[in-house]
């Protein structure tokens, strides 16, 4: 018997309130798996979508909404002036309800922008050119609204044909309708606008340049930004938001979950007073026994954790075959997340039972004695 | 053995040395111990008896330093256990204890609640293991090392507290009412348990009860009455008195 059997079975003598308050630790940690996973996930995806376009930068203007305001599309003109630049493809990106899906990416491009290349047709074919009132539809948008080739879609008050199915390379493109722009700005009413255009910079641009270039694009158009496409999505006041709620969420959890276990452990202090006062009496130090306390909160963390992130992705897995959620994002369950979550669990098992060991400290052995 | 204790008895052999022990408790209301002075010799085997709440569990708590006298001094081994830095050490290293309700833990075997004292020592796991159910052995109980303290019955439970409070080979044993919660016959078996171990190991027994019959048994007993010894001498001569 070692010092971990010890702590062990400590946490054993109750398996009911061990278990339930492994249980609670373990819903505040899947809620920061799954409430953080898909807010990074929401950000990975978007980052994922533009560089499969092989876009460098994105000119945008990220307001409250999820989707950029629209502008003037006459801009892009003189943006794709600017030195530096290789290429632009203005988009109109909308979310919205497209029959039996209650949010969907549209996504109109530029007829034979480079936003389109990247598109490779599974079934079907793509739209003859900027004038056909036809869609492609992403692998997975196909899937969420039962569509192939030679059916209608209704997008508002429109019916479109869909031509093809494309695999877009990345989960926002295959989550996506995707169709020209012209069609796209006729139906929303949008004539002359777009909200996003995706650049290319000339290749063996430096650093400066690349700065130089954005400054000059804030200049020509002042309401939008160029970032780089990768942190597009965190400059979205939404994404923010969604983000800043994710972790309070996770953060409320988390605090439920340092009361349960200091709830637990304080129980098991009291309860096993006079056991603690016998170890005392034995010879044990105070230190050994408010190790013992700290380790198995500690553990009930650890385990808490561990159970949490197996929630936590089992949760997510579900969530992401909503039909919500599904085709437009692919939640980012990286390791260090998980890992990172299971070191929160541990954390607060252990910030948990500082107050119960302290309080197991000031016991007297002379306790022993009575009883 | 607690390395700050010296392990040598003093030349004089005493072991214990009391002068005008006191323990007060609530602010004084309560006067536990008025003014004890005693010695205990190294090796002795001495009771203490008197009736309930005349003090002699207090007095079992000062010299297993698991109190601090409120005045007076106490010396063990000539250093004075309410000075001493740690008394962990002492406890876990000088004195071992057996309880009047056994004091088992539930959630452990037979043979680990014996190595629970053994945490503080330098043993490695292997050694606390086999030195368990050596103790067992000599109480007779190494076939029920795996067994649960429920599934022992109370004299069992007993010999493996002894078996406990002998982990560490402390010089003292001090028990507590050790047959207090037996029947006769496992008080029997307690006893002579007790007393061969303090004849093998010749260590010193303290042995608080309040039956004349056990204090009769040892060479020298302790009367105490409302804090005070009111008689210490050879059992043989000890006095009647109510429990």
């Amino acid at each position: 018997m070692n010092f971990l059997t010890v702590v062990i079975r400590g946490l054993m003598r109750r398996p009911v309130r061990t278990g339930l308050t492994l249980l609670g630790i373990s819903i505040g940690i899947a809620a920061v798996v799954a409430l953080v996973g898909i807010s990074r996930g929401f950000e990975t995806s978007w980052a994922s979508g533009m560089k499969t376009r092989g876009t460098d930068i994105v000119v945008s203007s990220m307001g409250n909404a999820l989707t950029p305001k629209p502008f003037d599309a006459a801009v892009q003109k003189r943006i794709a002036a600017l030195p530096n630049v290789a290429a632009t493809c203005g988009l109109l990106v909308e979310l919205m309800g497209v029959e039996s899906s209650d949010m969907m990416i549209v996504s109109a491009r530029d007829w034979g922008g480079f936003s389109w290349k990247n598109l490779k047709i599974i079934a079907g074919r793509m739209p003859h050119d900027g004038a056909e009132k036809a869609v492609v539809l992403g692998k997975t948008a196909a899937e969420i609204l039962k569509k192939k080739p030679g059916d209608k879609l209704q997008l508002e008050n429109d019916e479109l044909d869909v031509v093809g199915i494309v695999d877009g390379g990345a989960v926002v493109e295959d989550g996506s309708i995707i169709l020209a722009l012209e069609q796209l700005q006729e139906i929303s009413g949008t004539q002359g606008k777009i909200n996003i255009i995706d650049l290319r910079v000339t290749p063996g641009s430096t650093e400066a340049e690349r700065t130089r270039l954005k400054q000059a694009i804030t200049e020509i158009i002042p309401e939008a930004r160029a970032v780089v496409a990768s942190e597009h999505i965190r400059n979205s006041q939404a994404y923010r938001m969604i983000n800043a709620m994710s972790w309070g969420t996770s953060l409320l959890a988390v605090l439920v979950g340092i009361l349960g276990v200091m709830n637990t452990m304080l129980m098991t202090v009291f309860e096993r007073k006079q056991e603690i006062c016998i170890l005392l009496a034995i010879g044990w130090k105070r230190r050994r026994i408010v190790n013992m306390i700290l380790l198995e909160s500690a553990l009930l963390g650890l385990f808490g954790g561990i159970v949490g992130v197996v929630i936590g992705i089992i949760g997510v897995k579900l969530l992401q075959a909503t039909p919500a959620i599904r085709g437009m994002l692919e939640p980012d369950l990286n390791i260090m997340l998980l890992l990172s979550s299971i070191g929160i669990a541990v954390v607060v098992g252990v910030l948990s039972g500082l107050y119960p060991a302290w309080r197991s400290s000031r016991l007297t052995p002379s306790l022993a004695l009575q009883g | 053995m607690n390395p700050a204790v010296s392990t040598h008895p003093t030349d004089s052999g005493v072991l214990y040395e009391a002068r005008d022990l006191t323990k007060k408790y609530d602010d004084g209301q309560v006067h536990a111990l008025r003014g004890l002075d005693f010695t205990i010799r190294s090796g002795e085997c001495l009771s203490i008896i008197g009736p309930s709440g005349c003090g002699k569990t207090t007095l079992l708590q000062m010299l297993g330093a698991l109190d601090r006298p409120s005045g007076g001094t106490l010396n063990y081994r000539g250093e004075s256990l309410s000075d001493h830095r740690d008394a962990s050490a002492y406890r876990a290293g000088e004195v071992g204890f057996v309880f009047q309700s056994f004091h088992l833990l539930p959630t452990f075997t037979a043979a680990e609640n014996v190595q629970l004292p053994m945490f503080e020592s330098t043993r490695p796991g292997d050694e606390r293991r086999e030195r368990a159910v050596e103790l067992l052995d000599a109480v007779g109980l190494a076939h029920r090392k795996d067994q649960f303290p429920s599934k022992l019955s109370g004299g069992e439970r007993q010999r493996v507290a002894i078996a406990r409070s002998l982990a560490n080979g402390p010089s003292v044993l001090l028990a507590d009412e050790p047959t207090g919660n037996l029947d006769s016959e496992n008080t029997g078996i307690i006893l002579e348990l007790l007393f061969r171990l303090h004849q093998e190991q010749k260590m010193t027994l303290v042995l608080i009860t309040h039956d004349m019959g056990i204090a009769r048994r040892t060479p020298r007993a302790v009367q105490m009455k409302d804090g005070r010894i009111v008689f210490d001498g050879k059992s043989a001569d000890l006095p009647a008195f109510n429990s």
